[in-house]
């Protein structure tokens, strides 16, 4: 069956070749839609691993008024803790949940250079704003201020790309000459600051103010991340700032909170993934109503054939599903070289998702191509197995 | 003859309806989608006001500073440097500071507006071409005496004050202090990066150093050119200056920077990573050009196919004309003007879909205080998107057709 229908493809291999390329484009829309869509979904299933809600975000830019930067940080930070409605007062740096900085880590571990690392700054507070949760060790304290080394907290997915069989805490990072060195004192498993974003590893650094000032370290902004009472508004907002300006006059302050900040985010990665969405969408669509009217033209030239065919005593089913399995034959040869070309991007790791992610992706988007073409060609096929024998001849 | 054509071309669409449908579908489609891309592009960087006169302007926007030991830091330049080495410069006729722009806190009671301010100089209101509602800009005494003065968008005054009338006089809170409002400009659209704020304030109220000799800072220049001066003078005088500058970090080795266009200055952002030593407007071009085919391939293909199984309607007219002594080749320029006019017609529809489509985006508010609208600039391109088209997806039908024997098509008619 499947060689005749071979043999009837090859007999009309231009407009099939045509038919055919014109399938396999269609396959590499679909995968790389549905592919992208599958890894957001993947992505956004995952839990953050920490609690962004009622968690205000305030950045401080000093501009120039920088002298005792640090003390008048400390006094302010003094200030906010002592506030009411105010649960929590973390000090960090500038890539904080949802925003759109970053900020990568390098580390070395035995002379072997670490997977690159998203870095955040933290201190002893910074677990309880964002509720991390500690699956390995312990989170930073006071005992860390007497340390020689700087203290690290890395997250699961750095646990298991440095240390897949060995416990993570009590390692020693060093920096590529061997000069600076860090110590894991926890794992976290927070997993990345978007909801889209991937997994990736994290590490947290320990730079708590007191440690600043003792290193007279100058850097810019500050940002303090601060866990309220649920149900606090701007009142309270307008407050905290009152509280940082009387601490330091010349300072600009702005307060968002987590949540806004990741509404906007997930705004600014959903939008334009509906807009893929829809133009794929009636791409697919003028594609199927184009291999409609084609199936539907190529139908009605073959009537003599099918006059004979019937003639020769074939059902109309069999007519019916002859047209029908010529299209997906021909579907066949589009998508076989495009899940040979996409099988490469599992094969070669192209981003960090599980291969069956891409499997899951090749699955639908074939899927979506033969269900698309078969539902083409079911009316054409009809037709074609209506014709009645006596006039499809006698108009030959 | 050509009216001919198109009237046969006519015929044929209204034959089979089904088909013209799909066909024209399929076209006004795609070209819709290239047509909302065009109208993007042209509110990035066409000339719209407060930029009406952006063929003229050059921007200064990032320093590229390369350290000994190889690291570079590209960022804005501070207005000490640019004070100190731009101020003097010969060739531009106008030279406007101005900050970037940055959300600052106000708060109503017990509601939060979040006003994005921007501080400039007063020249920034000769560069830029902004539509006064109601009152003035603010002139070189305010800039001198810092004058704690503002110029507020249509919409910052009707969300702070409920109205945009005779608010001229009335005070407002930003950035922690009370302006004093001069003037009530008509809104800027959030893509055009140099001339949007909500707030624009005389930049001695900073609270920010504009002295400090750093040459890395959050400041831009626009320059103005004088009438029929190529932009280039204007870059070629500021590699001059570049050369010239005393770089108070010891540690930098390198300072690279470049006065372009708008649409180079994001170019040479995005392609050159801020240090190219071409602006790869050419190499944006391609891009943008090829991603424009492949995006039309799929369709055009599409249409190729609908066009090769709609042969046999023709095959008695090109018997006949064959019969008759038309080459092949008028036969292919035949069908390929009617394709071209089918795409034409396509194109007029998704002009009009193209209308619908932006409408919906500026009603959503994607795109803040964007006023996407369609142009003359953005109707050439939808006719030049279109001929291409209907050319792609009508050569090899066209050819298809010239080659059908006279004799086959002839017989063919017959049955």
């Amino acid at each position: 069956m499947i060689r005749h229908l071979l043999i009837l493809i090859w007999n009309r291999k231009r407009s099939n070749m045509l038919l055919a390329v014109e399938i396999l484009l269609c396959f590499f829309v679909l995968f790389a839609v549905s592919s992208l869509f599958l890894f957001n979904v993947y992505h956004y299933r995952q839990p953050l691993g920490f609690d962004y809600q009622n968690v205000w975000e305030i950045n401080v830019d000093p501009d120039a008024d920088t002298t005792d930067f640090h003390q008048q940080l400390q006094l302010a930070v003094q200030r906010l803790k002592a506030t009411k409605g105010v649960v929590g007062v973390s000090k960090t740096g500038r890539n904080t949940p949802f925003s759109f900085s970053s900020r990568i880590g390098i580390y070395f571990y035995k002379g072997k250079r670490m997977p690159k690392n998203a870095n955040h700054d933290a201190d002893d507070e910074l677990r309880e704003v964002l509720k991390l949760n500690v699956v390995e060790g312990r989170w930073f304290d006071k005992r860390d201020a007497a340390s020689t080394r700087v203290p690290i907290v890395i997250n699961t997915a750095f646990k298991n790309a440095a240390f897949p069989s060995e416990k993570a805490v009590g390692q020693l990072f060093t920096d590529e000459k061997g000069e600076k060195e860090w110590q894991v004192v926890g794992v976290v498993d927070y997993r990345a600051k978007d909801d889209f974003a991937e997994t990736i590893p994290v590490s947290f650094r320990r730079r708590v103010l007191e440690y600043d000032t003792a290193q007279k370290s100058t850097y810019g902004a500050a940002v303090f991340l601060v866990r309220v009472q649920p149900g606090s508004g701007a009142l309270l907002e307008q407050q905290l700032i009152k509280e940082i300006t009387t601490v330091a006059k010349g300072w600009s302050v702005t307060v968002n909170s987590l949540e806004q900040n990741r509404a906007l985010s997930l705004k600014i990665a959903v939008t334009p993934l509906i807009v893929l969405g829809l133009v794929c969408g009636f791409l697919i669509l003028s594609v199927a109503l184009g291999l409609f009217g084609v199936l539907w033209l190529s139908i009605s030239k073959r009537r003599g054939e099918i006059g004979i065919r019937r003639a020769m005593g074939a059902t109309a089913g069999a007519i019916g599903s002859q047209m029908v399995g010529e299209i997906v034959v021909v579907t066949t040869l589009g998508v076989l070289p495009g899940l040979l070309v996409a099988a490469q991007f599992p094969l070669v790791g192209a981003l960090d998702v599980p291969a069956g992610v891409y499997l899951m992706a090749m699955g639908l988007a074939a899927a979506l191509i033969y269900g698309l073409t078969v539902l083409c060609a079911l009316y054409p096929s009809r037709l074609a197995a209506g014709i009645h024998p006596a006039v499809a001849l006698r108009e030959e | 003859m050509l009216l001919s054509y198109l009237k046969l071309a006519w015929k044929v669409l209204l034959r089979r309806k089904f088909f013209t449908f799909i066909s024209l579908f399929g076209i006004s489609f795609t070209l819709m989608v290239l047509l909302v891309i065009a109208a993007i592009s042209d509110h990035l960087q066409g000339a719209h006001a407060p930029e009406s006169r952006i063929k003229r302007m050059a921007f200064i926007t990032f320093l590229n500073q390369g350290y000994a030991d190889g690291n570079q830091i590209n960022t804005p330049p501070s207005p000490y440097f640019l004070d100190k080495y731009v101020r003097p410069m010969k060739s531009p006729e106008k030279i406007a500071f101005y900050s970037l722009f940055r959300a600052s806190p106000s708060y109503i009671g017990n509601k939060k507006v979040e006003l994005d301010l921007k501080f400039t100089d007063n020249v920034f209101w000769e560069v830029f071409d902004f539509r006064f509602l109601d009152g003035k800009p603010y002139n070189a005494n305010d800039l001198r005496a810092a004058n704690r003065v503002v110029v507020i968008s249509e919409t910052t005054a009707r969300e702070y004050f409920g109205t945009t009338r005779g608010v001229v006089g009335r005070t407002l809170e930003v950035d922690q202090r009370r302006f004093r409002v001069l003037g009530v400009v008509s809104d800027v659209s959030i893509l055009r990066f140099n001339s949007y704020a909500e707030v624009w304030a005389p930049m001695t109220t900073t609270k920010a150093d504009l002295r400090g000799p750093a040459l890395e800072g959050e400041y831009f220049a626009a320059l103005l050119a004088p009438e029929g001066t190529d932009l280039e003078t204007i870059d070629a005088e500021y590699q001059q200056v570049l050369k010239r500058v005393v770089n108070p970090n010891p540690d930098v080795k390198t300072l690279t920077a470049h006065a372009d266009g708008l649409l180079a200055t994001l170019t040479r952002q995005i392609l050159g990573q801020g240090e190219s030593e071409s602006p790869k407007i050419t190499a944006f071009y391609f891009i943008a050009f090829g991603l424009a085919l492949l995006f039309m391939a799929l369709p055009a293909l599409n249409l190729v196919n609908i066009n090769l199984s709609r042969i046999m309607d023709r095959s008695s007219e090109i018997g006949v004309r064959k019969a008759f002594g038309a080459t092949s080749n008028t036969l292919v320029g035949q069908f390929l003007i009617e394709n071209i006019f089918l795409t034409l017609l396509g194109g007029l529809l998704g002009l009009a879909l193209a209308y619908g489509v932006l409408e919906l985006i500026n009603d959503a508010g994607l795109i803040p205080y964007a006023r996407l609208t369609l142009n003359v600039r953005v109707f050439g391109w939808a006719l030049l998107a279109a001929v291409f088209f209907g050319v792609l997806s009508g050569v090899y039908p066209a050819f298809k057709m010239s080659r059908v024997a006279p004799v086959e098509a002839l017989k063919a008619s017959a049955n």
